[in-house]
């Protein structure tokens, strides 16, 4: 008997919309859960373009987990840990703490668009969704996992979100920002356009070039396998844009674009940005952070936002400004305050990562290379106790809750801190774009108490940097060290002595 | 430094579309295939090791029979998710072939 082509059933098994008959329309599809207004009533008509049925869907999944599982067990004995750079180990640690459980927390947000999109390929769609994200949270915990031996700071994997150290809120504030307190349709532009069409492509393809070139292949395989799944669900967003579009709703997905891809850019810019800057080996690095937000992010996304109907966003010429500098003044505070991350930090520093750095951003001696000098002669005078250490908590963003950071050091001083006063209180901003998010809905951010606010209400207890680090829950054998533990500055002590 | 934020809007407007694949047996045959299959294209080829982008400009069929032939076995074009690590332009995914294109010319 002759099979039947998938296109010849596939709406026929998808639509799977009824009339309610024991509870209205409104309780089945709550306004505030779904965000679909009648003007956006045709859900029959919504088709997605990425057709996947399940028998496929199982098929496939399978061939991706035998590929990453058996490239993680030829390479289980090539000791790439024991003999990889001490800063690469970092990144690793970093990945590991940062995106597991936020892919557990992804999952839920798939699941909501399961239940409470209007639309039958939403919903099937986010259900392939919610399934990939479980496979990435399995998957990635459990690779990161076998490090355990090695390190405490690998237990952050399944530690990170459950602490208050403050990448980990910083991370968990945008993640529940995006994923799991907005309504089905914020959530699909949120999350599914503006995060995963855009900004995961640095983390899970950026990254695992970056990782292949640094001779991790069981990292790269890993991420890059983790992508091909995001490459379909995340095709959810596009076309309910396009129906919102047609239905006059363009303001309101654009609001919801502009809003998703700053809070990215902020969160990944740091952690993405500063790893591929800084902490990937400079011999073997070979495109800039920069770069790859130009091959991804402008070249890739921005085009494809100005093909479903929407513009670039109002902040697209700071932006642009933005992405060949934050990752330089925040490295410079992660590095500062590395005893607040669960990872060491590397300073990235030495006579050739500084050439390089210069090679692709010009000006950075200029600016941020002058506040590298004055650390690399603290360093060198092993005044590290007394002049490279916190001592204080860093100032963070009210909405990014990342150290406020924007602006240039050195040649051309701009640093600046954004404020707003709200219903009596002073807010503190990284920029113009953050105290704009905050602004479109202050009562869903007013509440949330930054980690200096918790230190001023006495919440961190007692209030030294040891208490910080403790409320942080960073143990002994977890707080962030120098990467390389100083090592780094004989490539300046040896080239002064031979000058 | 001067950024000139012009070139971006340069950088922006083009209309190349297409796949991004990572490496391996399947991503070379995808390369052959899309020769074949879209003959009058000028295809665009960036190999950054863990992954190859493949493109061209407005529009690219990539047929599941084309790559059977070039990989010498059975080839459902579903199996291109394993390999699929995102694209440029839009998909359109059919039963014996996928389409990448845009809608708008820029």
């Amino acid at each position: 008997m002759a099979k039947l082509k998938r296109s010849d059933w596939y709406d026929f098994t998808r639509d799977t919309n009824w009339t309610p008959k024991y509870v209205s329309e409104e309780e089945l599809f709550p306004q505030q859960m779904c965000g679909m207004t009648d003007a956006m009533d045709d859900w029959n008509s919504y088709d997605e373009p990425y057709k996947q049925t399940y028998t496929d869907y199982v098929k496939v999944q399978r061939e991706k987990d035998a590929g990453a599982y058996s490239v993680r067990a030829v390479l289980e004995r090539s000791k790439m840990w024991d003999n990889a750079p001490a800063p690469w180990r970092s990144v690793l640690i970093q990945h590991y703490g940062a995106i597991p459980l936020a892919e557990y927390a992804a999952c839920t947000a798939e699941a909501h668009m399961t239940r409470f999109s209007k639309a039958p390929g939403m919903r099937n769609m986010a259900t392939f969704g919610c399934l990939d994200e479980m496979r990435h949270g399995q998957m990635q915990a459990y690779f990161g996992h076998e490090h355990v031996s090695k390190t405490r700071q690998a237990d952050w994997g399944w530690k990170a979100y459950h602490t208050n150290e403050w990448a980990s809120i910083a991370s968990r504030h945008f993640f529940d920002d995006m994923m799991t307190t907005r309504s089905a349709v914020e959530t699909a532009i949120g999350l599914t356009f503006a995060f995963e069409t855009g900004f995961t492509n640095l983390q899970f393809l950026a990254l695992a070039a970056e990782a292949g070139d640094a001779g991790d292949h069981t990292f790269a395989s890993l991420i890059s396998s983790v992508q091909t799944d995001e490459a379909r669900h995340a095709q959810i967003g596009g076309p309910l844009i396009r129906h919102m579009v047609e239905a006059g709703e363009t303001e309101r997905a654009q609001k919801m674009l502009d809003i998703g891809l700053w809070r990215a850019w902020k969160l990944f810019g740091t952690l993405t940005g500063a790893s591929m800057d800084y902490m990937a080996p400079v011999e073997l690095r070979k495109h800039s952070f920069k770069e790859f937000m130009e091959e991804w992010i402008v070249g890739q996304f921005e085009r494809q936002i100005i093909d479903v109907g929407l513009q670039k966003p109002w902040y697209w010429e700071h932006w642009m400004k933005d992405i060949g500098e934050w990752q330089h003044s925040v490295q410079i505070g992660l590095w500062f305050w590395r005893p607040t991350v669960w990872w060491d930090h590397a300073a990235g520093m030495g006579p050739a990562e500084r050439d390089w750095l210069e090679e692709k951003y010009p000006g950075w001696n200029d600016k941020w290379g002058k506040v590298w000098d004055v650390i690399i002669r603290n360093v060198a005078a092993g005044e590290i106790e007394e002049k490279v250490m916190p001592k204080t908590l860093p100032m963070v963003c009210n909405m990014c809750q990342i150290p406020i950071a924007s602006g240039n050091p050195g040649g051309e001083w701009s640093v600046k801190d954004y404020q707003l006063e709200q219903d009596g209180r002073l807010y503190h901003f990284c920029s113009e774009q953050c105290r704009w998010v905050f602004e479109q809905e202050p009562a869903r951010y007013q509440g949330h108490l930054d980690l200096n606010d918790r230190f001023l209400a006495g919440e961190i207890q007692p209030p030294t940097l040891e208490g910080a680090l403790q409320y942080m829950g960073l143990a002994p054998g977890e707080i962030g060290d120098d990467a390389e533990r100083y090592e780094w500055i004989k490539k300046f002590t040896r080239q002064e002595k031979v000058a | 430094m001067g950024v000139d934020v012009s070139t971006y809007d340069e950088l922006v407007n083009n209309n190349r579309v297409g796949p991004v694949l990572t490496g391996g047996p399947v991503a070379r045959a995808v390369v052959e295939a899309v020769e074949i299959d879209n003959p009058d294209k000028e295809i665009l080829i960036d190999d950054k090791g863990a992954y190859i982008r493949i493109e061209c400009d407005g529009e690219m069929i990539i047929r599941q029979e084309t790559i059977s032939d070039v990989l010498g076995r059975d080839f459902e074009i579903q199996e291109l998710e394993i390999y699929l690590g995102s694209f440029s332009g839009r998909i359109e995914s059919h039963d014996d072939y996928v389409r990448f294109y845009f809608e708008k010319n820029v």
